[in-house]
Order: structure tokens, then C-alpha cells, then sequence
């Protein structure tokens, strides 16, 4: 089910609204929130659930473990270890399984073997990277003694399987979110309704009216990408690099909304990270849950910038690389991954120079790196980035990309705001009677173009 | 006081920008104007006292007609020397209902003969004609043959009937000038648009249980005031005798304005044991309420073996298209009859060698038409 679609918004959304707040204690809320959750994931495939479940479970117990065996630090560390251990597995068979067979029949094949290895009937389980990092980093955090584990288990359950936030993100860590879970049967109704809307509205212009109208052109110009000129493929990646955030950013902020209906406060993932002024920062406003997740969770405890800057290099790369293997499960997003790791390293020991720079130049040339960066995010193999990087920048005659003459104009708006405009959560219409009609008008045509088409899932839905 | 004034101030502005997204977006995604008078489908269609036809120029969310009213790019004028004109006539499955536009079949069948080209250069190029429209049965066909399709001077014309008509309340008859429809009234203009679109998507917001229930009382509802015995529960001989006489008077009808005819069976999902469902049976009898499921399913059979006949006792290449779907794997139908791409695609897959032999011929048959009349022509 998607946010974006009739069934969501005029079905499960209200449903779940009215049942939610009509529900006085604390107990029956946390159940509701557990079952919508386990339905909402069901909506894609019930098989699903018994994994979240099963997920869900191995936590939880491992929490409770950690409680009893307090004073216990090597029964601690196997309360931290199984359970991660669990998760990671099940993320790596579900996930990379395949990846890694076709790595070993390409080196067995680089080696002149004739491999005989087949592919796994493995089916991805929908938002698996984002709950497997919502029950590692709460055990991590129990095991660090930042929470403490819950005893509830349907206060957990919630907190896996919050629909809100269950199939792509925020990565939102339990410590986050704890307060308003454990206030969530004495929370008042209207406190952080009209804020909810707008971020829920604002969400939806992003994904609907901005990302999706870049799709209509980027899709099919990156479909048809060796058909494509210089100008075309710059314009392409561009506009892709738009509709991926836009697409991003109008999930997460919709994520906001909902959390904020049902009076949980999910964090911000992204702060207009097309303003960055360097990698690092770049970094500070991308995906902020899983940037700080991979640096909590990653990077400090490879020991992060305390060991001299060689280790500091290599802490930061390594995390990098393994952050974009978990985006997927193909050397593309290891590249991309490396890349990111190298603009962080070069930025790190070029810093002084670079910071002398204006700040217009600074962000115009970290928003030209994430671009090229964003080829092997894109590219669905090595030979396609390529052939799109030599593309970009060895010039070529041929196609510009479909509707060109609704193309340019679409991406100069969706840059103008990307690059200038407020955020989400700068914006906050919601605060003026202006503003809320402002919100109301952006609701009827994102409403407009949601009930004239199929809805469009999200880009992140894939990782 | 205040507060009413922007509860109202909202209110409208919710449904003035409702309804001018809607129109701004069938603009950008179809190009359909901004005060468009034509609000469905059926609106492509117009009828007078001699024939239903496309309304020259008309759009619809993808469906586009031309100037000639026929669905596909413009025409020139007049014949292009050396190339074979084919009109494929048909109902809502030729029109190509739902498949992706510039996806239904004749436009792949075009795609298909022109691609023959490029391994047989001595084949002659071809433009398909796509003259269907949504519930045009045989006579409504025949008449637009002998009104409009003539003055295309086609070579070839294919038909692929729709038989389900024949099981209808009455038997399909041709247009009389009782439904006469000119210009749309310009009021259409400032209709709703916005209407439509939810309707379709709370539509699907029904769960099936609920839409099988629906759609079993709106059946109920035709069957009940009828006589008993008016529902077909066998296949009715006599519309199947009228399918064929229909069928056969088509042929003739095409022959006496000078094209080649060719027919092709009608298929259906039921014919792929795995595509078919109740579910689906009752969405195609909410249709023809007048036949069970099993009437409309075994009257398409016969009606299948009906156009055979006719092709064998007419002399007329008549293409099996419910065998070669029957036998295809995939995902070829997004309903009852209607293809997807991929239907359409092996539908014009199974037309097109069938088709380059039909072509040769009239190809011959132009050749020595055009070698006579400057023979004629010229001074003895």
C-alpha cells in the first residue's frame, strides 16, 4: 500500500485515524498501531509479515534478556550478538544471496571456470533494511545501556511495524521515538494534528506533483539512454536527481505527517541536502537517519577519528562502502558507495582550500559531484554508467529526452526549490490561514493527478 | 463569522484547484484541451442516419482520432503509390481499449508487415487503418464500410468481429437516424472532470467479494422482469445463424468496394484455463446479461468456428487469433477481451504472415488494375 494511493488515503488512513484515537489506553493503542502496521506490510505480501514477526520477536526476547541478565556481561553479549547476528543473516539471504553467487561465478568465469551456479528464487522482502536497522539498533542501544528494553511487547511490535516509517524509512531508533510511545495513550488528539496535515500535504506535493512529474520524462530518457545526447543525459541525470529526492523527501515527509497524527515525532531525514556546501555536508543533510545510523552504529565503533588520519580515512571509507551496499545488492551502489567514500576523504584533506571558495560555487559543485554520483545509483549495471558517464562528458549527438519542452521547465522548478527553496520543515504552513490554504490548494491537485493515474511507488522502496 | 468565511474560502478552493489539476493534467499527459467537450469514450463516436462513426479530431484521456475519425497519426490525402492500405474494422478490442497508446494492435500489426520489409525488400510498405470504434457490431461495421471506409479506398480490410453482440438483449441491427449526435453542447465543457476520475478510483477501492455482489445484482436486475426462458442458457442457433449472414454479407460488402477481405477469430481469456475466473465471467455477462456465463463463453467458441467456415466457403483468408493466443504464455488480456501490449503484440504477431501473402496478391491485383487503366488511357 502506498501513501499516495486512493486506497491509502481514503481507506486505511482514516480508518486507522478514527480507530487509533477512539482507543483510550495505552495498551490497546500500541495494539492497534502493531496490527495496521502488520496489515499495511501485508497489503504487498502476507509472507512478509511472518518475517517481521519472526524479526520482531528475536529482538524483543533479546531485550527482555538484556533486563534479566543485567549484571551479566558475557550473557549481555550473546543477548547483542544473537540477535544481530539474526538480523544481519536474514538480511544477507534475503537481500545479497544472489549478488554474492553472481560475484562468484564472475571471478570463477574471470578465472576461465565455467561456473555452474544458479540463481536463488529468493523474493526481497519490502523495507527489510529499514526494520532490520530499527530491531539492530535498538539492541545495540539496550546492549550500550542508551534505552532500556521494553517489556511491552506490543510497544515494540509498534514500534517495528509503525507503518508510517516500515518500508522506507526514516531509520527511526527507538531512543527517538521512546518518550511519545510510552505517552501515546495520554497524547491529546489535536496537539500536533494541523502539523501532521502539512507534513503529510507538503509530502505529497513533493512525491506526487514534483518527483512523479519528473518521472513521466526521466524514466523513459534513462530507459533509452544510449539514444541520448550530451545535453540529454546531462538533463536526464539532473532531473533524476530531483525526482530521487523529491521522491525521497515527499516519503519521509509523509512519514513525519503520519507520525505526527498519531502523536509520534519522527525525526527529520532530510535537510535540503542540495544546499550542501561539501561532502560532509552533503552527508549531514542526505538521509540523515541512515547517515547516523551508519555513524553510530559503524563508523565510531571502527573507531571512527580518534586513531590518526589514516585510520580516519579508513573508518570513513569502509563505512561508506558499506553504506552503499545496503542501498543494493549490486556493484553499482558499492561504486557509489566508494565514490562518496573518496569525495568525503579528498574533501577531508582539501578542506581549508576548499572552504576559501564562495558558497554559491561550493554548493553548485557539490550538487554537480552527488549528480555524477547518482549515475551508479541509477545504472542498473556497470556498462550502463558508463556509457552514461561517457555520455555526460564526451560529447555526443542524439536525443535530448522525451518532452523536452515540459522537461526543462519542470526540472528549472523542482532546482529553484531544491537548491534555494525552504524544507519541509522550514516551511510549516500550517502556522498561518494563508499558509493552510496554501496546504489545502496543494492537497486538491496532488489529489487531482493521484486519482487520474496508478499511484507510483517510491524510489526507496527497492533498497 | 470569521471562521465560516475561511471554512468556505477552502472549500472552494479545494474544488476549483481539484478541478483545474485534473484539466491541467489531462492537458500535459494527453493533450486533451482545457474546456474539451467530450467527457467519455463514448463521445469519440458520433452517429447520423447513415452510420456511427469516429468523430473527426475527437480525444479522450489516450484515445486519439484523427481528422478521418479513424484512431491512429493523420492521413494524407489521397493514396501513397506502392503502398498497401489496410483498414482493420472491429469493435472496442480493435480500438484497442486498453492497451497503452500506439500499443493496439493495428498499430503493431503496422510496426510488424513494415518490419517484414527490412529481410523481404521486394514486399510493398503498408499503412493500417485503424476505423473500430467502442460497440461496433457487424452491421454498424458493414455501414461504415459502404459510407466512409470506401472513400479510403482500402486493399485489404480486416475484420475482427465481436460476437458477445449477437447474445445481446436484441440482435445487433445497423444505425438508424433516430440517434442522430452533431456537435457536442458547449455546456460539456464546464462538466466536472474531476467526477470521473473518482468514480474509477473508488471503484477500486471495492473489494472483490463486494464487486461480485454488485455486479450479480445489476444482473439480477435485467434478468428478473424478464419471461422465463429469455435468458440464453444454450447457445442460441439463431443468433449464431444471424453472426453468420452478418459475416458473410461483410465479405461481400468489402469485395464490392474493391478491398480484399480477411477475417480473424475473436478470443477471449476464458480460452487460457489461467486467466480465467468467475470474477471475470461476471464482469463480461454484466455486459450481456441476457447469456450465463457459459452461453457467452461457448457462443464466442462457435461464433470462432462460424468465421472459419466463413473464410473457407468465401475463399477468404480468415486467421485463427483465438488458436494463437490460446497457445501464447503471458499476461495477454486485461479483461475479458481486451489485450494488454502483450496480447496485442501476439495478436499481431498471428495476423502478419497471413497478411504479406493477402498483400501479395493485392499488391498483383493494384499492379495489373493500374497496368489496364493506362492501357486505357493511352492513344491506340
Amino acid at each position: 500500500m502506498l501513501f499516495n494511493s486512493v486506497i491509502f488515503l481514503f481507506a486505511f488512513l482514516p480508518v486507522c485515524y478514527a480507530v487509533f484515537w477512539a482507543l483510550r489506553t495505552t495498551q490497546s493503542r500500541y495494539i492497534w498501531l502493531a496490527v495496521t502496521g502488520y496489515v499495511f506490510y501485508a497489503y504487498w505480501d502476507v509472507r512478509f509479515c511472518l518475517l517481521m514477526l519472526f524479526s520482531t520477536l528475536v529482538s524483543y526476547f533479546a531485550g527482555l534478556a538484556m533486563l534479566r541478565w543485567d549484571d551479566d556481561a558475557r550473557k549481555r553479549k550473546l543477548c547483542l550478538v544473537i540477535p544481530v547476528v539474526v538480523d544481519l543473516s536474514l538480511l544477507g539471504f534475503f537481500k545479497y544471496t544472489n549478488f554474492f553467487l553472481d560475484t562468484v561465478a564472475d571471478v570463477t568465469r574471470a578465472f576461465g571456470g565455467a561456473p555452474s551456479i544458479r540463481h536463488l528464487n529468493v523474493i526481497l522482502p519490502i523495507g527489510i533494511s529499514f526494520y532490520t536497522f530499527h530491531t539492530i539498533s535498538y539492541i545495540v542501544d539496550s546492549y550500550r545501556r542508551v534505552i532500556k528494553p521494553t517489556r511491552n511487547f506490543f510497544e515494540f511490535s509498534a514500534y517495528v511495524s509503525l507503518f508510517s516509517q516500515l518500508v522506507a524509512g526514516p531509520i527511526v531508533r527507538f531512543r527517538q521515538i521512546e518518550a511519545d510511545l510510552e505517552a501515546i495513550g495520554t497524547t491529546s488528539r489535536t496537539t500536533w494534528l494541523r502539523a501532521g496535515i502539512s507534513f503529510f500535504i507538503v509530502g505529497l506535493v513533493e512525491k506526487v506533483i514534483i518527483a512523479d512529474s519528473l518521472a513521466a520524462f526521466v524514466d523513459p530518457a534513462l530507459a533509452s539512454h544510449a539514444t541520448l545526447s550530451t545535453w540529454g543525459t546531462w538533463l536526464a541525470m539532473i532531473g533524476y536527481s530531483f525526482q530521487l529526492y523529491f521522491d525521497f523527501s515527499g516519503y519521509s515527509t509523509m512519514a513525519v505527517g503520519l507520525g505526527y497524527l498519531f502523536g509520534i515525532r519522527i525525526p527529520q531525514n532530510f535537510n535540503s541536502p542540495y544546499k550542501a556546501l561539501d561532502p560532509s555536508d552533503f552527508w549531514r543533510r542526505w538521509h540523515i537517519s541512515l547517515s547516523t545510523v551508519m555513524r553510530d552504529y559503524l563508523y565510531i565503533p571502527l573507531g571512527g577519528s580518534r586513531d590518526g588520519e589514516r585510520r580516519t580515512y579508513r573508518n570513513l571509507f569502509i563505512t561508506m562502502l558499506l553504506g552503499g551496499l545496503w542501498h543494493g545488492a549490486s556493484w553499482t551502489f558499492v561504486i557509489w558507495g566508494a565514490y562518496h567514500g573518496v569525495l568525503l576523504l579528498t574533501y577531508r584533506r582539501f578542506a581549508q582550500s576548499w572552504d576559501r571558495l564562495p558558497a554559491l560555487a561550493r554548493q553548485g559543485m557539490m550538487f554537480l559531484f552527488a549528480v555524477i554520483g547518482w549515475v551508479f545509483f541509477r545504472a542498473t549495471t556497470m556498462g550502463m554508467a558508463w556509457s552514461l558517464l561517457g555520455r555526460m562528458f564526451v560529447p555526443t549527438s542524439g536525443a535530448l529526452v522525451p518532452n523536452a519542452t515540459l522537461a526543462v521547465p519542470l526540472v528549472v522548478i523542482a532546482a529553484i526549490w531544491a537548491l534555494f527553496g525552504p524544507n519541509p520543515f522550514e516551511l510549516r504552513l500550517e502556522r498561518e490561514w494563508k499558509g493552510r490554504l496554501v496546504l489545502t490548494a496543494s492537497f486538491a491537485a496532488s489529489l487531482a493527478l493521484i486519482l487520474g493515474s496508478r499511484p507510483s511507488p517510491f524510489l526507496y522502496f527497492q533498497f | 463569522m470569521i471562521a465560516t468565511l475561511r471554512t468556505v474560502a477552502h472549500v472552494l478552493v479545494f474544488l476549483a484547484v481539484l478541478e483545474l489539476a485534473c484539466r491541467i493534467d489531462d492537458t500535459v499527459r494527453f493533450g486533451t484541451p482545457l474546456l474539451s467537450r467530450i467527457l467519455s469514450s463514448d463521445d469519440l463516436r458520433e452517429h447520423d442516419g447513415t452510420s456511427v462513426r469516429g468523430r473527426p479530431n475527437a480525444r479522450f484521456q489516450k484515445w486519439v482520432l484523427n481528422e478521418q475519425g479513424l484512431r491512429g497519426p493523420s492521413i494524407k490525402e489521397g493514396r501513397t503509390p506502392g503502398v498497401i492500405r489496410v483498414v482493420t474494422v472491429g469493435a472496442s478490442e480493435t480500438f484497442g481499449l486498453t492497451e497503452t497508446a500506439g500499443r493496439e494492435f493495428p498499430r503493431q500489426l503496422e510496426d510488424s508487415l513494415n518490419a517484414a520489409r527490412v529481410q523481404r525488400p521486394s514486399l510493398p510498405a503498408f499503412e493500417v487503418l485503424n476505423a473500430s470504434l467502442p460497440g461496433m457490431s457487424l452491421p454498424t461495421i458493414d455501414q461504415d464500410l459502404r459510407h466512409r471506409v470506401r472513400s479510403l479506398a482500402p486493399d485489404i480490410v480486416l475484420v475482427y468481429p465481436s460476437p458477445s453482440f449477437y447474445v445481446d438483449r436484441d440482435p445487433p441491427h445497423p444505425s438508424t437516424g433516430d440517434r442522430r449526435s452533431g456537435d457536442l453542447p458547449a455546456s460539456r465543457a464546464l462538466r466536472p472532470r474531476v467526477v470521473a476520475r473518482l468514480n474509477g478510483s473508488l471503484k477500486s477501492l471495492i473489494p472483490a467479494p463486494v464487486m461480485r455482489r454488485l455486479r450479480q445484482r445489476d444482473i439480477d436486475q435485467v434478468v428478473a422482469p424478464e419471461p422465463e426462458g429469455w435468458r440464453f442458457t444454450t447457445i442460441p442457433e439463431a443468433r449464431l445463424r444471424l453472426f453468420d449472414r452478418d459475416l458473410r454479407a461483410m465479405v461481400g460488402t468489402i469485395r464490392e468496394i474493391g478491398a480484399m477481405p480477411v477475417l480473424a477469430t475473436h478470443a477471449n481469456a476464458f480460452m487460457m484455463r489461467s486467466s480465467a475466473n468467475d470474477d471475470l465471467a461476471l464482469a463480461w455477462v454484466r455486459f450481456y446479461p441476457r447469456a450465463t456465463a457459459t452461453t457467452l463463453i461457448g457462443f464466442d467458441s462457435a461464433a470462432r468456428e462460424v468465421t472459419l467456415q466463413v473464410g473457407r466457403d468465401s475463399g477468404v483468408v480468415a486467421v485463427d487469433v483465438a488458436a494463437a493466443l490460446a497457445r501464447s504464455s503471458g499476461h495477454v488480456f486485461s479483461d475479458f477481451v481486451h489485450f494488454t501490449d502483450l496480447g496485442a503484440s501476439h495478436v499481431a504477431t498471428a495476423l502478419r504472415d497471413p497478411m504479406l501473402v493477402v498483400a501479395a496478391h493485392a499488391d498483383a491485383r493494384r499492379v495489373a488494375s493500374t497496368r489496364n487503366a493506362h492501357m486505357q488511357a493511352s492513344p491506340q
